[in-house]
């Protein structure tokens, strides 16, 4: 098998001495950029990337660097939500379910260590995974013309509505704004300037850092305004830091299967991390039935979400790897770090670039491992970082957002439009609307109407060549499924409810 | 409900004004059959058809029992908060980096319930360190502004 062959020399790439040390500032970085409130995995790479640039960071070493900050962004979130009880995202509700009545039992240590633990083993379920399919896929991708592009990437968008949220109309319009978001300035086919305004500052469209900067750390500050108060005690990390054996074996069996679950989610494009966990805790809830203790601190309730959510990420990176279509807000924002170093995820990445392929799936491995083993030393000052103050540390993400902003370009203009992309982002946040579709949308846009240019000059002019190959027609088939779950979702409801009407 | 259908209907002006600017994006001269007018316009008649549904069936917004109500303390809050951060891209290179985030950094640790003393001593220290960090040992260049007279 060759694949083990390049496996191999991934961890070559990740086990050189420099990559190492990068990696280990990674999961560092990550972990206190996850802690922080109004910081996530999404803005936290984000932040990152026009400084890796800077830095010079060879672009293997980049990518590695953001896959570190990535995991220890998700490990801190843990942290926030199994001390605080305060989930730092959507995917990290799961979590506090059961992680915090552990930590309040006195625990917290051994709930946090398990946690990665957990992570750890889903991370591994899915990178196996990755190792057996995404070669396969990416041979069969090969075979994908611009027409089969653009109707996968329709189906991208649709699966986010389909599974996303109650309002996948919301969805639906978040996603259309990032993809008409893509569309300014100058068209690269023609040479006509779009929505540009006459303004220098747009030609080159807007930035991708800006746009993540602003819908997601400037919003959030706002909406910290609105939060005064502190809830929670910090409950103290006290007595054993490490879980023993005997509590790793009574969850093997729920890691091994929320595992494979979490690889699955993942891999579907729009399911990502926050489902996979939702689905693997009510699946085990339902598995454990009487015997468990599910909501006041059973093993199981914790390590099942974890698992799903750490193999969830590394499934989410093989349609982003082999076909160069992000399935999920994070991935999006590593798509936009690649096309920095002039990289195009793809089909061909893994004949042309096989080191930054595998380097980067070795490097998953490594980081997961660095940060069950940071764990024990680091956890006392991790937890003293959750009790800086509001007042103290939103000032400081404000001026770091803005030296992020700054670095790409230079221009105080970019500044403004993150202002501007931010308090849009608050009046969507405030609305309801899901943010991370508007990124998708924007990462896809460009794509999007690439592919279906090209497609229809093949064609000339010719719609037929969108539904003319049997890939396209089982993709357009798999699109009206997923265009219907909601609807059947809506219908389902209203006739349940119906029902307890008429029985009342 | 209302808030909604006033964003739509926002939207749907906003998605009207677009569509006429980007009526008259034509090619010069092209090989293809498809100019750089297409795509966009179909986004906004999508985004149009949505935001319409919307008008009609807005759908309820969702508060969770911590989501405190909006007052017009905390939308007075907001909005000082709004004009600090464009007084800091506005002096970002003029004042410099340094300068800029302080002046801005202070009265925006005090919005968010910080005192005089310590905000102004974090916030200082932050400007300072923050400077040396990414400009002197990250290598990302920030403005000097009023400051440049001590580099040399």
């Amino acid at each position: 098998m060759d694949t083990f062959g390049y496996l191999g020399q991934g961890f070559g790439v990740a086990l050189s001495p420099y990559n190492l040390v990068t990696a280990l500032c990674g999961t560092l970085i990550g972990t206190v950029v996850g802690l922080l409130p109004g910081l996530g995995p999404i803005n936290g790479v984000a932040l990152l990337i026009p400084i890796a640039f800077a830095l010079g960071l060879p672009p293997e070493s980049a990518l590695i660097l953001l896959a570190a900050v990535y995991l220890g962004c998700e490990y801190g979130g843990r942290i926030s939500s199994i001390l605080l009880n305060i989930p730092g995202e959507a995917s990290t509700v799961m979590t506090t379910l059961d992680g915090y009545p552990m930590a309040r039992k006195g625990l917290a240590g051994v709930a946090l260590s398990l946690s990665a633990w957990s992570s750890f083993i889903g991370a591994f379920i899915a990178t196996c995974g990755m190792v057996l399919f995404a070669p396969l896929l990416a041979k069969w991708a090969i075979a994908f013309g611009p027409a089969e592009y653009f109707v996968l990437m329709v189906f991208a968008i649709v699966c986010l509505g389909g599974m996303a949220g109650d309002w996948p109309l919301k969805t639906f319009i978040a996603a259309l704004i990032g993809l008409f978001l893509a569309c300014v300035g100058i068209d690269a086919n023609s040479g006509v300037y779009r929505f540009t305004g006459d303004n220098i500052h747009l030609t080159d469209g807007i930035q991708f850092v800006v746009l993540v900067l602003g819908l997601f750390s400037i919003s959030e500050i706002l909406l910290l305004l609105e939060k005064t108060h502190r809830g929670q005690e910090v409950v103290k990390a006290t007595g054993r830091m490490m879980f023993n054996f005997k509590e790793a074996s009574a969850v093997f069996v729920v890691n091994i299967r929320c595992g494979l679950l979490g690889f699955v989610m993942g891999v579907l494009p729009g399911a990502g991390a926050t489902l996979a966990s939702a689905v693997a805790y009510m699946t085990e809830k339902r598995l454990a039935g009487a015997t468990g203790k599910f909501g006041e601190g059973d093993m199981r309730g914790l390590a099942a979400p974890e698992t799903a959510i750490g193999a969830s990420a590394c499934g989410a990176l093989v349609p982003m790897l082999t076909l160069g279509v992000p399935g999920s807000g994070t991935t999006a924002v590593m798509i936009g770090a690649l096309s920095l170093y002039n990289i195009t995820p793809g089909p061909l990445l893994f004949q042309q670039q096989p080191d930054i392929v595998w380097g980067l799936i070795a490097s998953l491995f490594i980081a997961n491992i660095m940060l069950v083993i940071l764990n024990i030393p680091m956890i006392r000052i991790f937890t003293r970082i959750l009790s800086v103050p509001n007042w103290a540390l939103v000032p400081v993400i404000a001026i770091i957002t803005a030296i992020g902003v700054y670095a790409v370009h230079a221009t105080t203009f970019d500044l403004f439009l993150m202002i501007g992309i931010g308090i849009f982002g608050y009046i969507l946040r405030k609305l309801d609307f899901p943010l991370s579709p508007v990124l998708l949308g924007f990462i896809l846009g460009g794509l999007m109407e690439q592919n279906l240019r090209r497609a229809l000059s093949i064609s000339n002019g010719a719609l037929e060549i969108l539904w003319a190959s049997p890939i396209t027609l089982g993709v357009w088939v798999l699109t009206a499924l997923m265009l219907l779950m909601p609807v059947l979702r809506i219908w389902r409801k209203r006739s349940a409810q119906r029902r307890a009407l008429a029985d009342a | 409900m209302l808030v909604q259908r006033v964003f739509a209907v926002a939207m749907l002006l906003v998605c009207l004004g677009l569509a006429v600017m980007a009526w008259p994006y034509q090619a010069a001269f092209s090989y293809e059959p498809v100019g750089p007018r297409a795509f966009p316009l179909l986004m906004l008649a999508l985004m149009g058809l949505g935001l319409i549904y919307m008008v009609f069936r807005p759908s309820p917004v969702v508060h969770s029992e911590d989501d405190p109500k909006l007052d017009r303390e905390t939308l007075t809050k907001i909005g000082l908060c709004v004009v600090l951060l464009l007084i800091f891209a506005g002096t970002f290179e003029t004042l410099g980096f340094i300068l800029s985030s302080t002046l801005i950094g202070i009265p925006m640790a005090r919005l968010y319930g910080g005192r005089w003393l310590p905000s102004i001593v974090i916030i200082s220290l932050m400007s300072v360190g923050l400077y040396l960090l990414f400009d002197k040992a990250m290598d990302v260049p920030l403005p000097l502004g009023l400051l440049d007279v001590l580099e040399n």
